[in-house]
Parts: C-alpha cells; sequence; structure tokens
C-alpha cells in the first residue's frame, strides 16, 4: 500500500515508523520528514534485527522497560526451540537426523518464493528446518519445474495480502510428485505471523517446529490458534 | 483468340511462343512448388526436433536418454526401467505440456495475424496492433474479476475456467467491431468513400487498445485481491500452464484454423482488394465477415491460454511470404508451422535463460527476437521492391 501522506498528516501522528525496503514507500516518507513529523525507518530481517528495532522503539515511545522484558521474553522462548534442535542437528552424531527442506510459498499462480535474506529464512531454520531455496534475496521466482528439482519435503503457503486465494497443494497436479506433497506434509500459514517482521515471528517459529517436527512436543504454551491443514 | 487469313504464320508463330511459354511457366511453378514443399518440410522436421529437444532443456537435470524415455512411456511405449515419477512430471507435464501450448498458441497467433493482413490489406494488421489481443484480456479480466473463471483458473483450473476462452472471444469480436466501425468512420470524415486507410485503422486499433487497456487497470483497483492473479495472466507467458489449459483451448484453435483455411481462396481474392474481388464473383462482405470471425477465435483462444504476446503474428506471415509467396493456401499453413516454431523456442528461452529456475515473459523474448528482425525484414523488401518496380 503507499501511504497517503493527506491521511498520515490528519492523524497528527507524534511519530510514524517505517519498515525499510520498500522503494516506493520512501518518497512519502521524505515528504513526511519535510513537513515536520518524527519518521523512523526500521529494517529487520534477522530476530537479531527484530530485537534490536523493539529496544530502539521502547526507547522512542518512552517504555523502555515494557521493550526489554518483551525481548527478555522472546529470546528465551527463542532459546528453548534452539535448545531443541541443537542436541537434534548440531551434535556430531546427528548427521543423520537432517533437517526437513522447507519449501515457502510467497505468491501463487505465479511463483514467488521466501529466498535466505528475510526473516522467513530465518524462522524456519528456528524451527528446525531449512529453506530449500538457495537464492540470496529475499524474494525469488521460482518455476514448476524448479519446485520439482528442489524436492522439498515440507510445503508452506502463506495467506494474506500477497496470496489472497492459494490453492491447497494437492489441487495443484504438477506439483503432486514433490514428497512433502507425497506425505502430506504441507500447510497454510498466517502471511501476517511469517512475513512481517514482529514478535509474532517468534510465534510463527514455534508453530512451525510443531509442524515440522510433531514427536517433539513443544514444552511451550501454545499461543496461537493452529493453522488450517492443507485441504481446510 | 481468332486468327485470320494474312496474320496467320504471325498468329502460328505467337501461339508456339504462347506454348513455350505455358512450357517455361510449368517448369517454373513446379520449381516454386518444389521449393515451397521444401521450406515446409524443413518447418516440419524443424519443429519435431526442436518439440523433443525442448523437452529435454530446463533446470531439473535430465539426460536425453532419459527424456525420450519419459516421452515414450508418456505414450505408452516404455522402454526399460520406468523413470523417476517426478522426472516424468517434469518432462511430460511441465516441459510437452508447454511445447504442446505454446506450439498452438504461436501457430493461432501467426495465421490470426497473416489474416488481419490479407482481409484488411494492411502489413501493419495483426492480432496485437488491431485490439484484438486487448479485446480478449479485457473479456477474459472481467471473467477472472467477476468469479465466473474463479480465482483459481491459473492453477489446476478450477470450476468455470472454460467460460474464459469464451469471454476472451467476446472481447476479442467486440474490440474487431470497434476497431473496424471506427476506422470506417475515419474513413468516411476524410471523404474516402467508406474505404479503409491504413493509417486509420492502425490508429483506430491503439484507440481501443490504450481504452481496453485502461479499462483493465480499472477493473484491477476496483479488485486487489485478483490483482496478482490478473497481471499475472496478461502478461503473456506460458508459467504455470499445463495440459488442461491446452484442452481448454485447442478446440477453439482447430475451428478457428479451419474456418481460415477453408476460405483461404477467398482470402486471395480479397487480398486483390474488395472492388477486384466483387468482380471476380465473391461476395466480399460475407468472406470477410467468416475469416474475421475464424481469425477472432484463433487469438481470443491464444490470449485465453498465454495472455498477450506481440509481433509473432506482425513478423512470421511477412517472413514467410518472401519464402513461400503470397498464395494463402500455402501461407497460412506455413504460417501456422513458423509460428508455432517461433513461440516455441522463444518460450524455451523464457524458461531457460535466468538462472536460478526464474522466468522471463515470454511476450518480452518475442519482441526481442521479433523487433530487429522485423526491422531487417522492411529494409530488405524496402530493397527489393525498389529493384522490382520501376
Amino acid at each position: 500500500m503507499r501511504p497517503n501522506i493527506e491521511a498520515v498528516l490528519a492523524q497528527k501522528p507524534d511519530l510514524v515508523l517505517q519498515l525499510a525496503g520498500r522503494k516506493e514507500a520512501s518518497q512519502p516518507v521524505e515528504a513526511l520528514r519535510k513537513l515536520g513529523v518524527n519518521v523512523a525507518v526500521f529494517h529487520a530481517s534477522t530476530f537479531a534485527e527484530l530485537f534490536s528495532v523493539i529496544r530502539r522503539v521502547g526507547i522512542l515511545t518512552g517504555s523502555q522497560p515494557q521493550a526489554e522484558a518483551m525481548v527478555r521474553g522472546l529470546e528465551a522462548r527463542l532459546a528453548r526451540l534452539d535448545a531443541r534442535f541443537d542436541a537434534r542437528f548440531n551434535t556430531r552424531f546427528a548427521t543423520a537426523a537432517t533437517r526437513p527442506r522447507v519449501f515457502f510459498e510467497v505468491r501463487s499462480p505465479n511463483l514467488l518464493a521466501a529466498g535466505q535474506a528475510g526473516i522467513v529464512a530465518e524462522i524456519i531454520r528456528r524451527a528446525g528446518g531449512e529453506n530449500c531455496v538457495a537464492d540470496p534475496t529475499k524474494f525469488a521466482h521460482v518455476s514448476e519445474e524448479e519446485v520439482l528439482r528442489l524436492a522439498p519435503t515440507a510445503y508452506l503457503i502463506q495467506r494474506g495480502p500477497m496470496n489472497p486465494a492459494p490453492l491447497p497443494l494437492d489441487q495443484r497436479p504438477r506439483l503432486r510428485a514433490i514428497p512433502a506433497a507425497a506425505t502430506g506434509r504441507a500447510w497454510f500459514v498466517d502471511e501476517q505471523k511469517y512475513s512481517r517482521p514482529g514478535p509474532r515471528n517468534v510465534d510463527a517459529a514455534e508453530e512451525l517446529a510443531g509442524l515440522l517436527h510433531p514427536e517433539l512436543k513443544s514444552p511451550a504454551p501454545k499461543t496461537t490458534t493452529p493453522t488450517r491443514k492443507d485441504g481446510k | 483468340m481468332m486468327t485470320t487469313g494474312a496474320g496467320g504464320d504471325r498468329a502460328d508463330a505467337r501461339a508456339d511462343d504462347r506454348a513455350g511459354g505455358r512450357a517455361q511457366e510449368r517448369d517454373h511453378r513446379s520449381a516454386i512448388r518444389g521449393a515451397k514443399a521444401f521450406w515446409i518440410a524443413c518447418i516440419c522436421a524443424a519443429t519435431l526436433a526442436s518439440g523433443v529437444a525442448a523437452c529435454g532443456l530446463g533446470s531439473f537435470p535430465s539426460t536425453p536418454a532419459e527424456t525420450l524415455r519419459a516421452l515414450l512411456q508418456a505414450v505408452g511405449f516404455g522402454v526399460g526401467q520406468p523413470v523417476d515419477p517426478a522426472l516424468s512430471v517434469v518432462v511430460v507435464d511441465i516441459r510437452l505440456a508447454r511445447v504442446v501450448l505454446a506450439w498452438l498458441t504461436g501457430a493461432s497467433l501467426a495465421v490470426a495475424g497473416c489474416v488481419f493482413q490479407g482481409v484488411l490489406r494492411n502489413p501493419l494488421a495483426d492480432a496485437f496492433t488491431l485490439g484484438v489481443s486487448g479485446g480478449a484480456a479485457f473479456g477474459a479480466s472481467v471473467a477472472i474479476l467477476s468469479g465466473l473463471a474463479g480465482h483459481a483458473a491459473f492453477n489446476g483450473l478450477g470450476g468455470g475456467a472454460g467460460l474464459l476462452p469464451l469471454c476472451a472471444l467476446a472481447g476479442a469480436l467486440l474490440a474487431l467491431g470497434a476497431v473496424l466501425a471506427l476506422g470506417r468512420a475515419g474513413a468516411g470524415m476524410g471523404g474516402m468513400g467508406g474505404a479503409m486507410r491504413r493509417e486509420t485503422l492502425v490508429l483506430a486499433g491503439i484507440v481501443v487498445s490504450t481504452f481496453l487497456s485502461a479499462l483493465i487497470s480499472l477493473l484491477k483497483s476496483l479488485d486487489e485481491e485478483s490483482v496478482a492473479s490478473i497481471v499475472f495472466w496478461i502478461m503473456g507467458s506460458f508459467q504455470g500452464r499445463g495440459f488442461e489449459h491446452v484442452r481448454l483451448a485447442w478446440s477453439y484453435m482447430a475451428v478457428g484454423l479451419g474456418l481460415v483455411l477453408w476460405r483461404a481462396r477467398e482470402l486471395d481474392l480479397l487480398a486483390l482488394g474488395e472492388g477486384q474481388a466483387r468482380l471476380l464473383g465473391l461476395d466480399a462482405g460475407r468472406s470477410r465477415l467468416w475469416l474475421l470471425i475464424g481469425a477472432s477465435l484463433l487469438s481470443g483462444a491464444a490470449v485465453a491460454v498465454s495472455g498477450v504476446i506481440g509481433f509473432v503474428g506482425l513478423v512470421v506471415p511477412h517472413l514467410l511470404r518472401l519464402v513461400v509467396g503470397a498464395g494463402h493456401r500455402t501461407l497460412l499453413p506455413a504460417s501456422a508451422l513458423l509460428g508455432g516454431l517461433l513461440l516455441l523456442w522463444s518460450d524455451v528461452l523464457a524458461r531457460s535463460i535466468l538462472p536460478g529456475g526464474a522466468e522471463l515473459p515470454v511476450g518480452v523474448v518475442t519482441a526481442l527476437i521479433g523487433g530487429p528482425f522485423f526491422c531487417l525484414l522492411l529494409g530488405r523488401s524496402g530493397r527489393m521492391n525498389g529493384r522490382g518496380q520501376s
């Protein structure tokens, strides 16, 4: 969405926060700055960056202690996840237990996948998986043939503004040959939770860990509604 | 031919000349026919070879032997070990389906272009320049947005997708009607006695195309949710298409091609000009209508499954006129063959030229190949005309 400057000014904001990385959005931001509105631009494509953003927003809004507490809580939850998978994947003897190869569909049918930059790749890693798309950018155009070559063992379809009406994997005739379709390891996930940087990304990592590794039941309380399984 | 007394000898001599001339002409004709047959055989062979080769190209690793085995297995002649199911899907359901669809689309667009050029006696006519593709795109956008064809139309083809070519066809016919009416009105104003000028028609095409693309933009902004599927669909690509799209379009294409081939001789007459065609006993209005409907069917079906792809209909018939001549009974089938071949390779390039499995819209490739080629063609035919006439 392109911000409408008039609508923003009408709210008389004390502070405007902007997510960096949208070229078309930077121009209105400059305009706001010129008009004397405080604008802070943030960029978060890893959990470390996300936590730093939360702390800085805390400083800017005068709620530093709350921000600090929030970050501590989120870090602790991530550490619990890491502990589970460190034991499984990062020991000398764990080479046989390979991480599930995850494909994250950003948009279809004009297939766009999450690449290695961006928070989705880290959510997948923290959840004990591996993003099978090696593209170093945030989004990668991928053909159906390429998906078959990548042979993901888990297929995530985000649902939200970027992918409003995706079909379940078992209704896509040409993708039925990938391992994820054969084993039924395909799920719809919430775009807001996975693709937008925010505290919800930790929920996403916990949810995904449960999906990818149902055998390691999470000791953490369930904080979110379960996603619908493939086929609704 | 009457000959009388005194002029008898001379008349005989002339008759001899004529007989000799006829024999020469026969030789010449059979030579031309031989050359035509040679070129058509070349294109056919190239098409078959390209089709098989294109099934072996792509990001999924496949050896030529595996590709052939997968293809043979798909038609029921399994040789040796059954191939890996994933490879079979890649070779048959992705690559072969795209080869077939690209070929059909290219053939349809080239034949439609050829018909538009002949009927309207306009070298710049083509489904794209006449706004017919734009009309088809608009018709199909309406179908997608109104939910007639469903959001799912381009991934697995949900229910109602069968309406897509029909809506595209309706749009194509409406656009063509509007362009012709505009062209006629423009000609009337210019005092041309109802005859359409080339430039007027192309201008009318531009006006209608622009108007329709504005309408499509309007539709897109009314329904933000469908933008992705419409943009994806309009840009002209075979990405994500499969045999379901072939099934959707082939019957329309076959009917259109049949209609046009059936009227190929009339197209020859129409190309002489409407007055000439009438003098030669042709019901010009009716045969023009049938031919235009046939060409609209072809372009509408092509747009319905592949979006808007330019240049194929413009370049292919011009190129072939240089090689097989202007007779439409040869030109039309030859256009189908070469148009199919051109789009087949354009699609192979579109899906394999970028690294990492990313794709280009095939329309970009056809424009990149077609543009310079067309300039070359224009320069050459200009020089030939300069030498031949005057």
